[in-house]
């Protein structure tokens, strides 16, 4: 899996959903779109839009920067970039060192979390959050 | 004789003027009578004369007759053509100057026709020559007529010439008689007056000069102031005795003044001299003498008195005044005395003012260093100031390098997280190939870790610049503050050098002022030596004056003391 940073909290995703690491560049903001989607970005021709877990996972925001990084992950439909603080790298852990979710956390947190490690690394349930309603955007702007 | 003078030398000289007067009558009457005997014997000889011419000219015409006659030229008879042209003429004036003598003109009545005749028969001869010929005018003269005439007038001539040496003759000697008796008369008048002049010299001398001479005396012996003499009359009546008792009533007149002079050098003034006369020059000038004698005794006895009180006010004066002279005396002596102590004193400033103005051209001078130092450090300052913005340059460009470090710093850093990227997607591709790609894996690891170190090692070099960054700006800042610093000491350097020139400037002034002070200081102490000197012949006339108004005392005592014999000898005369 490949391990991140977000707003001083290590997460992890599974690096089968990852394509590359991508620093962030040449972002462009997309309107018509909540809050969560940061925009888009040209990856090699390919148009990917750009989520903030931050927002997603309801963490603190701290604005954008080039040293934040886009981690490239495709689901079944489409490809996404995910926002990143710092990526760490890639590193592997049993599964079954896996425990299940906190029970404090509720909520959306609790919803798109798979489970945290001893050192307190948490994965992302990559496969909640890409099926998630809310990220088929379909609205229409009212000319 | 009862004669007066004048009557006297009167009658003298009358007697010599008429005896003049004769003498003076007949040398006229002589003079004139020889005059007179002059003129008729130069009428004579004119007579005489002119009978000679017409005989002579008679004779003329009868030689040019006779010339004519012989030779028949015309030129012969020019003679006789002139001298028939002047005899009648002669005839004439032989008339005239014998107009007195009857016998002559009745000769002259017989002459006239005979010569006409003799003219006649000449100018007949001449025509018969001429227009007859030579042998009827020589018939003619054969007849005789014409030497018969001619003699005749020969004869008349004659006698009128003798009857004219007689007259002469008689006029020459009745001419000398009168001369003669002239002489006579001249020489016995002139004689007797001058035994005349000599008997009335002698009378008068005799009568007139010897009581002259006595009187004279008399008059010497009055001029030399003898009055005691008498003029000796001798009972004459005449101008001489007038004159004597004149001399004695004047020799009693002045008897009279000189009794009244006598008397008022006594000093008796109450005689009264009267004047003889109004004319009475001498009377009346004593008169006013003695008038004014009494009037200036009068005064003079007010006089004495009031000379007498004032010499003794004049004693009392002097004596106040000898004192005040001694007291001025002694202020003066102390007076000097004090412009002694002045004039040292003045010395004392003078040397005092000398060391001021040494001391302030020494201080002018250390200003004028003082300046040239203050603008030393305005050069000093420039410099540093030059230099502070060379350092602010140089800090300037250190902060613009290590910015450009920091950029650097940041490409590498760029550098290594692309390495970490790259390292992740290595390690996320190693992932994916699984088993076979743990050694790619184990490689990205290392990569990673390589990038991490260079991360890490940026970081301190950031960490580093970061420091040399503050520590620029901090001495950027120090730069800053240094040159402010010095521009502000430039300012108060500047501000100070103005000071110091100005002080140097006053410096200077108060040295000039100094070096006048001590010249203004000699000056006093010249005049102040003069002062001295003054006062020391002040003083000197001070003692003088004391000496002088002790003399003056006495003299003024003198004076009183006079005064006092004064007014005793005016107490002596009598008012």
């Amino acid at each position: 899996m490949l391990e991140f940073r977000l707003a001083q909290e290590r997460y992890a995703v599974e690096s089968r959903y990852v394509q590359e690491v991508h620093p962030l560049k040449e972002l462009t903001p997309l309107p018509c779109t909540p809050p969560f989607v940061v925009g888009i970005v040209n990856v090699r021709g390919r148009i990917v839009p750009v989520l903030d877990l931050k927002r997603f996972l309801d963490l603190p925001e701290k604005g954008l920067t080039d040293l934040h990084r886009v981690i490239l992950v495709r689901g079944q439909d489409f490809e996404v970039g995910l926002l990143a603080d710092v990526v760490v790298g890639v590193r592997s852990i049993p599964i079954d060192s896996l425990q299940p979710s906190l029970p404090t956390l509720t909520g959306v947190r609790n919803e798109y979390l798979k489970g945290v490690t001893a050192e307190r690394l948490v994965l992302v349930d990559l496969q909640r959050v890409l099926s998630d309603p809310r990220i088929i955007v379909h609205d229409e702007v009212a000319v | 004789m009862k004669w007066s003078v004048g009557r006297k030398i009167g009658v003298g000289f009358g007697l010599l003027l008429v005896i003049f007067v004769i003498v003076g009558a007949v040398s006229y009457w002589s003079t004139a009578q020889l005059i007179a005997a002059s003129e008729a014997r130069k009428h004579s000889y004119e007579v005489l004369g002119t009978l000679d011419e017409t005989l002579s000219l008679l004779k003329d015409a009868e030689i040019g007759q006779r010339s004519y006659l012989l030779t028949g030229e015309e030129s012969y008879l020019e003679p006789y053509q002139a001298a028939f042209g002047k005899i009648d003429s002669n005839i004439q004036e032989v008339r005239r100057l014998t107009v007195d003598n009857a016998r002559q003109q009745h000769r002259l009545e017989a002459l006239e026709p005979i010569v006409k005749n003799r003219v006649a028969f000449a100018k007949e001869t001449i025509d018969a020559r001429r227009t007859n010929s030579f042998a009827a005018a020589v018939a003619l003269v054969k007849t005789g007529k014409g030497k018969a005439l001619m003699d005749e007038i020969r004869r008349l001539i004659g006698e009128m010439k003798n009857e004219e040496n007689d007259l002469l003759k008689q006029r020459v000697e009745a001419a000398q008689a009168d001369a003669q008796r002239a002489k006579w008369t001249i020489m016995l008048g002139t004689f007797a007056a001058l035994l005349l002049a000599a008997v009335a010299g002698f009378v008068i001398t005799r009568n007139i000069a010897r009581p002259l001479q006595g009187l004279t005396g008399v008059a010497e012996r009055i001029t030399l102031g003898d009055l005691s003499v008498n003029g000796s009359t001798n009972g004459r009546s005449d101008e001489v005795g007038e004159l004597a008792r004149t001399f004695d009533r004047m020799t009693q007149s002045l008897r009279t003044m000189a009794g009244a002079a006598e008397q008022i050098a006594a000093g008796d003034l109450r005689s009264t001299v009267k004047p003889q006369s109004p004319n009475d020059v001498l009377g009346n000038a004593f008169a006013r003498m003695t008038e004014n004698l009494r009037e200036q005794a009068r005064q003079l006895v007010e006089g004495a008195n009031v000379l007498g009180s004032a010499a003794g006010e004049i004693v009392a004066s002097t004596t106040q005044l000898a004192s005040s002279a001694t007291e001025s005396a002694t202020a003066v002596s102390e007076t000097t005395t004090t412009v002694e102590e002045v004039r040292q004193t003045a010395e004392v400033a003078n040397q005092k003012a000398r060391n001021v103005a040494d001391s302030a051209q020494k201080a002018a001078q250390i200003s004028e260093s003082g300046r040239k130092s203050a603008a030393d450090i305005g050069v000093g300052m420039n410099r540093i100031r030059q230099q502070m913005e060379a350092i602010a340059e140089s800090m300037v460009r250190l902060s613009e390098q290590s910015q450009t470090i920091g950029q650097i710093i940041a490409t590498v850093e760029d550098l290594a997280a692309q390495s970490n990227l790259l390292a992740v997607n290595a390690a996320i591709e190693a992932a994916k190939a699984g088993e076979h790609g743990k050694g790619f894996g184990v490689v990205a690891q290392e990569v990673k870790s390589l990038a991490e170190q260079s991360r890490q090692a940026t970081n301190q070099v950031r960490t580093i610049l970061s420091d040399i960054q503050k520590a620029t700006t901090a001495a950027v800042m120090a730069t800053e503050q240094g040159s402010k610093a010095v521009e502000a000491g430039e300012r108060q350097t500047g501000s100070a050098a103005e000071s110091i020139q100005t002080l140097a400037g006053n410096v200077s002034e108060a040295a000039q002022a100094a070096t006048q002070i001590a010249a203004s200081s000699q000056q006093q102490l010249v005049g102040m030596e003069q002062v001295a000197a003054a006062m020391e012949n002040i003083k000197q006339a001070s003692t003088q004056n004391v000496a002088s108004a002790s003399q003056l005392e006495r003299a003024a005592r003198n004076i009183d003391e006079m005064g006092q014999q004064l007014k005793q000898m005016v107490a002596g005369y009598k008012v």
